[in-house]
This record gives structure tokens, C-alpha cells and sequence, in this order.
């Protein structure tokens, strides 16, 4: 397919106009859900569509024409599930086109898949999807940035439920002792995981101490509050400093399509045409509010 | 350095690597080395190039995420622990993490077969068929010390991992006069030459089987020794070659799983190129949790000893 619709966005810079590219994220997700016949963890995809319109569109000195730029800043998307949230942020940045990942989204032969894969998808910076794996990973590319005195970041992305893996607290011990201050975890505390909420099963709290025990610079932030996030990222800790920072971004699952939100049901799934419409509908009542 | 070993000395597989990943860290800038926990072996290294050496301590899925984190970033991480954790603890990164996006990273480790006398949990019998599973997976099992450095040294230039399985490495036989063998990655070595029998082995057990054929060799027979230090890939032409030259009669010599190692590498080629046999004898760990002893008595107890493996060459002669 020819890459005729990619236009370079450059960087967002008001609240406004991140918040409107939020808004644009969850419609086409909303479309890519009802088109494709296969599953979409919508769910999960809801709750980071924020902090990923916030990294993509603010936060990461990235150059979607020039995707090999060592200087450029990392990102490793941990919780891979949420990869076509990702590819879409990353198209309406200039990476891919829209169209393109709607059109073949997990069809015979596309790069865009369900979770992430740098080989065939060489924009994207690691394959992922296995949990656990993507902090290991990012800690590896900070710490040769270290070596090599780059100044750039590596960010990650990680759901809460993701946490429960040991690799995740082995790469929070590596990160400190390495002294990766150029290393930034944002964690989409979304309080579910596939089946269950987090503290019925699995009890994460005391979720801000557990990484501030392991040395971490902790920052509690409103995930889905765009003035909160770039203000986040306005004030990030040097890349030179030696603490790791997570950022423990309070989200909702689902959120933006009220029946989707906080929903055991709507981790995964695909949305029909008439669910579409309802949820399209309800996503737009969002914009109302906030308008 | 341009020293020659005799067959029969020792030397430490251990200095070898250390020696060795010294030296190329010169001439490599981009490598690295890390270590859950065994830091002996790179000392050298350490000393060296401090800022291309981590010690994540005991955790061996976060030393190959970091690897693989590293070799994203253009550069070449080696590896090295104790493999019965390596192979399994961080299996599914070195499977996700390395060998999916095709990542030049060096696994090494020690341990490999019934070695060093800590009990099952620290024997890594199942380990080359873990790793002969994964795709993209390049496959080695090294029995003399200074053959180690050389695959160290070849396995700079390769795109994609490499796993390198020694014994204990503390105390190695010298197989080889350098120079030798041509030593390939990928290449079959004849270790000693011989036209009744083809005794195929790798790694810790290559010394015996030598022995073996010497003992054989004593009452005129001719057993062909190779040293199949690459399971993966096979060297599968050097397999058809050696039916023919030795009257197709092969024995399997290994101190691994005697289903699911180099017996089953090299089974797949026979059935699968045609070969037809008059012979074949695997030797081998049973399917068992094997107990404590020393390597000699544990080979010994388990059937792939020294004595077994001159019974299996004279039935494998007499089929």
C-alpha cells in the first residue's frame, strides 16, 4: 500500500490541541475496533491513549522522518497489547499511515499486529507483548546511552497488572543501580487486569511506596489529565540525574466510551456496527463535557 | 598469543573467555559483557572496560533483557552464567527478547551436562534442546578451552545469537594444537580420523570418546571421532559423509538428554536425507533427575561412561 496519506505533524504544543489529538486517538481507535473482526484490547488501549498522544505528540524528541537518529529518545512499549493504540499515536505523528493500519490491521502480511514487532515494523523500538519484558529491555538502551553519553531519554510504557512479573522488580533494581536517571517508566494504573481488578486478586499497594522502596523518583500523575502530563514531562529530572523516575499515572480502563469504562467485559473485544455507533456516540458526549 | 597446547594439558575455559573478551574488547568497542552473578570469568573484561561490564546479580531474565535492550542500540552483548538458569529462568527472553528480533547476543555459560556435583537443580541436561527449538538460534557446545576463544572471536561478525554451552570450565583438556583444525561455526570437526565407526560427540564428553577410540584402536579398530561442536545448524553434509565412510554405523556420545541433543540432531538428518544405517547407538542422560557424584561416576551410573561408550562402538561395529 503507498504511504500517500502520512503528513509530518510537528509537535502539539498546548494542552488544547494535545487534548483534541486524544480525542481524534480514541475515534480512531473506536473505528479501527468496529471495523476489524478480530479482537482489540480496547480496554487497555483507552486507558494509555493520553500518556501516548502526550509522548508521541509532546514528550519524546522523536523525527518520524528519521527513525534511526541516535539522538532521538526511546520508547519501549511494555505492555504490548496496547500496540495499535501506539501505531496509531505514532501515525497521526507521521510514523505510518492510518489508513494503511486500518485497512490490514491483523491481516496475512501486515506489519501492524496485535503486539509489536521491530522486524517487521522497524519504526517501532522493540518487540514486544510477552509482560515484563519491555522494562528489561529500556533499561539495556538507557544504560548504553549512558556508556555512550547520549543525552537522551528512554521512556516505557507499562500497565499495572504487568507489575505482578518478577523481570519487571529485577529491571527496577538494575535501573537504580545503574543509576539511570535518563530512564522514565510511565505505568498505566488502570486497577485491572485481564479478569480482575488489581487489589481483589492481586494487591499492588502500596504501589507508589513498592517503587519508591526500590530508589525509584516516584510522580503520581492524572493519567487522562493533559495539563498534568505535560507538566510531568516540562519538569522530568535531568537525563544526567542517577534516580530512575516512574511516573504512576492513575488511569481508567476503557476510558472515554462510559459502558467500556471500568468493564471486566471490555479488556478485549470487538465492537459491531451498532456498538460503534453507540460508543462513537458516547466518546463524542465526552468532548461536551470537557468543551 | 602464540602458545601451543599438548593434548592431555589443562587449562581454564573460564581464562580462556576472560583472556579472550579482553582482548576483542579493544577491537570492538560496541561489546559488552553481563553477568547474573558469576563475574569470575570476566574479570578480565571488568578490569578493562568497567563501563561495557554489568553485574545484575542473581537475575538472569533482566541480564538477557538488558542484553537484548543493549544489542537494539547497535551493540554486541555476551552473556554469561550458569546455563541450567540461563537456558530456563530467562528462556522466554532470550526466545522474545533476542532471538525474535534477531539480536547479536552471546549466551555462554557453564554447567552444561551432569557437572559439578550440585544435584539436578544445577545440571543443565535439557538445555541444547531447548535452544536447537528457538529460530535464529545458533548452537554450540565446547569442549576444548582454546576452541572457545576462537568461536568467541568468529562470533563477533555474526547478526544474530549464539549460544555457547561449556562444561565447568575450571579445568579444561587441551583437544587441540592450535591451528589444528580449521574450527568454523556451523563445521563438523574430525577429531580423529577412522573408517569402522563414527563416534559423534560435543563438548565435555569429546575427551572421552578420544579416549575411546585410542582404547578401540588398541585391539584394530578404527573409530572416527567428530566433534559436532555446532548443533545448530547441522552440519548435515558432513553426516551423509561420514554414513558412507564408515559403513553407516554411527554412535551418539553427550552429556545431555540422550533424546532431544545432538542423537536427535543428527536422527532428523538421516531420516530426512535418506541415510540408510546398519547402526546407531545413543548415549546419553536417561530421562531422570540425576543425584550427586562426580562427573566420572555420574557418567558411569547413567550409562554413558567410558566403558559404555567402548561397548556401544564394539556393538555398533558388530551390527
Amino acid at each position: 500500500m503507498v504511504d500517500t496519506d502520512i503528513t509530518v505533524r510537528p509537535k502539539a504544543r498546548t494542552v488544547e490541541e494535545l487534548e483534541d489529538l486524544a480525542f481524534e486517538l480514541r475515534q480512531k481507535l473506536l473505528h479501527l475496533c468496529g471495523t476489524y473482526e478480530g479482537v482489540v484490547h480496547i480496554g487497555g488501549d483507552l486507558s494509555v491513549a493520553d500518556i501516548l498522544i502526550a509522548l508521541y505528540h509532546y514528550g519524546l524528541n522523536v523525527d518520524p522522518e528519521n527513525i534511526a537518529d541516535p539522538k532521538r529518545d526511546r520508547f519501549v512499549l511494555s505492555k504490548g497489547h496496547a500496540a495499535v493504540c501506539m501505531y496509531i499515536a505514532m501515525a497521526m505523528r507521521g510514523f505510518f499511515s492510518y489508513d494503511e493500519i486500518v485497512a490490514t490491521y491483523g491481516q496475512l502480511g501486515s506489519a501492524y499486529g496485535m503486539h509489536p514487532c521491530k522486524v517487521q515494523l522497524p519504526g517501532v523500538e522493540a518487540s514486544t507483548g510477552s509482560l515484563g519484558h519491555g522494562l528489561p529491555i529500556a533499561v539495556g538502551m538507557a544504560k548504553s546511552a549512558r556508556q555512550r553519553g547520549e543525552k537522551h531519554r528512554v521512556f516505557a510504557l507499562l500497565g499495572d497488572g504487568e507489575t505482578g512479573e518478577g523481570s519487571i522488580w529485577e529491571a527496577a533494581m538494575a535501573a537504580r543501580s545503574a543509576e539511570l536517571g535518563n530512564l522514565v517508566a510511565f505505568v498505566d494504573r488502570n486497577h485491572q487486569l485481564m479478569t480482575s481488578f488489581s487489589e481483589d486478586r492481586v494487591v499492588l499497594e502500596p504501589f507508589h511506596g513498592k517503587w519508591a522502596s526500590f530508589g525509584w523518583n516516584v510522580i503520581s500523575a492524572d493519567g487522562h489529565n493533559m495539563k498534568d502530563l505535560k507538566s510531568i514531562i516540562d519538569s522530568l529530572p535531568s537525563p544526567d540525574s542517577t534516580r530512575p523516575t516512574v511516573v504512576i499515572a492513575e488511569t481508567i480502563k476503557g476510558k472515554g466510551v462510559d459502558f467500556m469504562e471500568r468493564s471486566i467485559a471490555w479488556h478485549a473485544g470487538s465492537l459491531g456496527k451498532e456498538d460503534l455507533e453507540r460508543a462513537m456516540a458516547a466518546l463524542e458526549s465526552t468532548r461536551k463535557v470537557s468543551a | 598469543m602464540p602458545v601451543t597446547f599438548t593434548f592431555s594439558e589443562f587449562l581454564s575455559a573460564r581464562s580462556v573467555i576472560g583472556d579472550t573478551l579482553a582482548e576483542l574488547g579493544d577491537e570492538y568497542p560496541n561489546l559488552w559483557t553481563i553477568t547474573p552473578e558469576i563475574g569470575a570469568t570476566l574479570g578480565e573484561f571488568r578490569a578493562k572496560f568497567p563501563d561495557r561490564f554489568i553485574d545484575v546479580g542473581i537475575a538472569e531474565q533482566v541480564s538477557v533483557g538488558i542484553a537484548s535492550g543493549l544489542a537494539y542500540e547497535g551493540n554486541i552483548p555476551v552473556v554469561s552464567g550458569m546455563l541450567p538458569f540461563l537456558s530456563m529462568r530467562a528462556l522466554e527472553q532470550i526466545r522474545s527478547d533476542v532471538c525474535y528480533p534477531n539480536l547479536p547476543v552471546k549466551i555462554i555459560g557453564t554447567h552444561g551436562g551432569l557437572v559439578g556435583n550440585g544435584g539436578s537443580t544445577h545440571y543443565a541436561v535439557e538445555d541444547l534442546a531447548l535452544m536447537c527449538a528457538l529460530t535464529n538460534m545458533t548452537v554450540t557446545s565446547i569442549g576444548d578451552p582454546l576452541m572457545v576463544g576462537e568461536v568467541l572471536r568468529q562470533s563477533m561478525k555474526m547478526t544474530g545469537p549464539l549460544y555457547i554451552r561449556l562444561a565447568v570450565g575450571k579445568s579444561d583438556m587441551v583437544l587441540y594444537q592450535q591451528g589444528e583444525h580449521d574450527i568454523q561455526i556451523g563445521k563438523g570437526i574430525i577429531a580423529r580420523p577412522g573408517y569402522d565407526v563414527t563416534l559423534f560427540t560435543h563438548g565435555t564428553t569429546v575427551a572421552q570418546a578420544l579416549e575411546a577410540a585410542e582404547k578401540l584402536a588398541g585391539i584394530g579398530h578404527s573409530v572416527r571421532v567428530v566433534d559436532m561442536f555446532t548443533l545448530k545448524p547441522i552440519d548435515a553434509d558432513l553426516i551423509v559423509r561420514c554414513a558412507e565412510e564408515t559403513d553407516g554405523r554411527f554412535v551418539v556420545l553427550e552429556d545431555h538428554l540422550a533424546y532431544g541433543g545432538l542423537a536427535s540432531r543428527i536422527a532428523d538428518v538421516v531420516v530426512d536425507r535418506g541415510i540408510s544405517l546398519k547402526a546407531f547407538e545413543r548415549l546419553g542422560i536417561p530421562q531422570v533427575f540425576a543425584g550427586f557424584g562426580d562427573d566420572e561416576q555420574l557418567r558411569d551410573k547413567y550409562g554413558y561412561g567410558l566403558t559404555s561408550t567402548v561397548s556401544a562402538l564394539i556393538r555398533a561395529m558388530s551390527a
